[in-house]
């Protein structure tokens, strides 16, 4: 019976569809059409925004901020993890700040980032940046420091050369934590670009959800609320098989 | 090549933050812009100020009773959908897609859906709190109890333990509880990440309330006082779940 719990089913999730859809379409049509945005009415804003080319643009505001803050933190963030990592008392006192902004909710430091940066593009850039550098870097330290002992000593015996020990044992062992790092920065990237277009400067996606909000229109929001779950799920999934592919390397 | 003991790494942290603070200060002081950069001085002046007025306490008070109605509204949610989707397929092919897509969504994107739906009364901030909390939970609660604990079981069994029911609270809980802390702990992260956004979105109330008001007033000094606690806060709860998850570690 529980071999069978994994056997994947069409039939189940269109049901619930089904379900859910329709019963939502009922409910908000007898309260509220325009409040509850039964999933007709999404549909429509959703080809009405469409055609409008509003949702494109918006979506284009958002992938130019998204994918330029990225590749930054890629660029900053994999160079400093190195550094960190193979720098041990330079990475063990820089780690608890690291850990302390990681942890704090990005929403409350919007007002410092105000101050610093104002709020247009750069401030916008930064919350993308800042946030998914600090998680590719500290990952890509934990990658450095965590070479395989059983490897490092096999090339030991062989005698390795400096060189050869970083080709072969140092560098194929941190790219396992080097990509868990670019996943992690990645989904903090895409939730750091709405936030900056919510709170900071009102455009793309992020625009979107605000602007519907103030207009009072639940459909536009959930276009984008939608339009962005699926290019985060998009990203983070290939992300995430890049992973899986290298989880061998990492070793027992 | 030295290995470096815990007290090396302490002392070497410790040296770090006073010469952090230092620098701070004094690059603060030669600045003169309290509005960039507040001394750290002033920023200590100000978490002062915070914690007399009784500002701090209050907001804090309400930050961390939201937190725990959110929570525990989570983990009842979570377990219940995490408990159904584990032990029947039906429920797991019903369920499953709708939590992947709400754990992809960043809940900030959610929130004016809420205030739209809900009103921003203590509820909707206990909604958005449970959307960011409620899915690692479930998850978790699947993974753990989809384990099936065949020896125990057969164990309990014989020892006289009977009906699905008894068997899932004394043995299957209690078998998959290391997993389940570690999705509180990732829950807990996310519940403050959410409350924080509840209370910013629309400057009310509690920690987040607190920093949006200081922060649209340009009180740097007060907006870094308050933000202090409130990554204090996270780090404090997930640490100690996580301090209990390590001494649970029965496997």
């Amino acid at each position: 019976m529980l071999a069978n719990l994994k056997k994947p089913s069409i039939w189940l999730p269109l049901l619930s569809l089904v379900i859910v859809f329709g019963g939502w379409e009922i409910v908000g049509r007898s309260i509220n059409p325009l409040l509850f945005a039964p999933p007709s009415v999404v549909a429509a804003q959703f080809s009405e925004l469409v055609t409008s080319g509003e949702l494109a643009e918006a979506a284009q505001i958002t992938m130019k901020a998204l994918f330029l803050g990225y590749a930054l933190a890629v660029l900053a963030g994999i160079p400093f993890g190195i550094v960190m990592g193979a720098w041990d008392r330079f990475g063990d006192i820089l780690q608890p700040y690291l850990y302390a902004i990681f942890a704090t909710p990005r929403v409350v430091v919007v007002p410092l980032i105000v101050v610093w940066f104002g709020i247009g593009f750069e401030a916008r850039l930064f919350l993308v940046f800042f946030w998914s550098a600090i998680a590719i870097s500290v990952n890509t330290a934990q990658g450095v420091r965590h070479a395989r002992p059983d490897l490092v000593e096999v090339a030991h015996s062989f005698q390795a050369s400096r060189l050869q020990m970083a080709r072969h044992v140092l560098i194929p062992g941190a790219i396992p934590f080097v990509v868990a790092g670019l996943r992690i920065g990645a989904e903090r990237a895409i939730v750091g670009v709405i936030i900056g277009e919510m709170f900071l400067q009102i455009v793309g996606l992020g625009g979107v959800i605000a602007s519907g909000s103030s207009e009072l229109l639940p459909a536009k929001m959930l276009c984008a609320v939608a339009v962005i779950a699926v290019m985060g799920t998009i990203i983070v999934t290939a992300l995430d098989m890049l992973e899986r592919r290298f989880q061998s390397w990492k070793g027992a | 090549m030295k290995k470096r003991t815990k007290s090396d790494i302490r002392r070497d942290q410790l040296i770090g933050l006073a010469v952090f603070l230092a620098a701070w200060e004094i690059t603060a002081q030669i600045m003169g812009n309290k509005l960039v950069l507040p001394a750290i001085s002033q920023i200590f002046a100000a978490l002062w100020d915070l914690i007399s007025s009784g500002e701090l306490i209050l907001a804090l008070g309400e930050s961390i009773w939201l937190l725990i109605v959110g929570l525990t509204i989570s983990t009842i949610i979570g377990f219940i959908l995490g408990a159904l989707v584990a032990r029947s397929r039906t429920a797991y092919w019903m369920l499953n897609p709708y939590f992947s897509a709400l754990f992809a969504t960043p809940t900030i994107a959610l929130v004016p859906l809420v205030l739209v739906w809900f009103g921003f009364g203590f509820p909707g901030r206990v909604i958005v709190v449970v959307l960011a909390a409620v899915v690692p939970i479930m998850f978790s609660v699947a993974s753990g109890l989809r384990d099936d604990p065949k020896d125990l079981v057969d164990v309990a069994r014989s020892f006289g333990v009977k009906g699905e029911l008894a068997l899932l609270y004394r043995v299957r809980v209690r078998a998959a509880l290391p997993v389940l802390l570690a999705g509180l702990r990732l829950a807990a992260g996310r519940a403050v990440v959410g409350m924080a956004v509840a209370e910013t979105y629309l400057r009310l109330g509690g920690i987040g309330g607190l920093i949006k008001a200081y922060g649209s007033m340009f009180q740097t000094d007060y907006v870094f006082a308050a933000i202090l606690p409130l990554s204090l806060l996270g780090i404090t709860i997930v640490s100690i779940i996580g301090r209990i998850e390590r001494k649970l570690h029965w496997t």
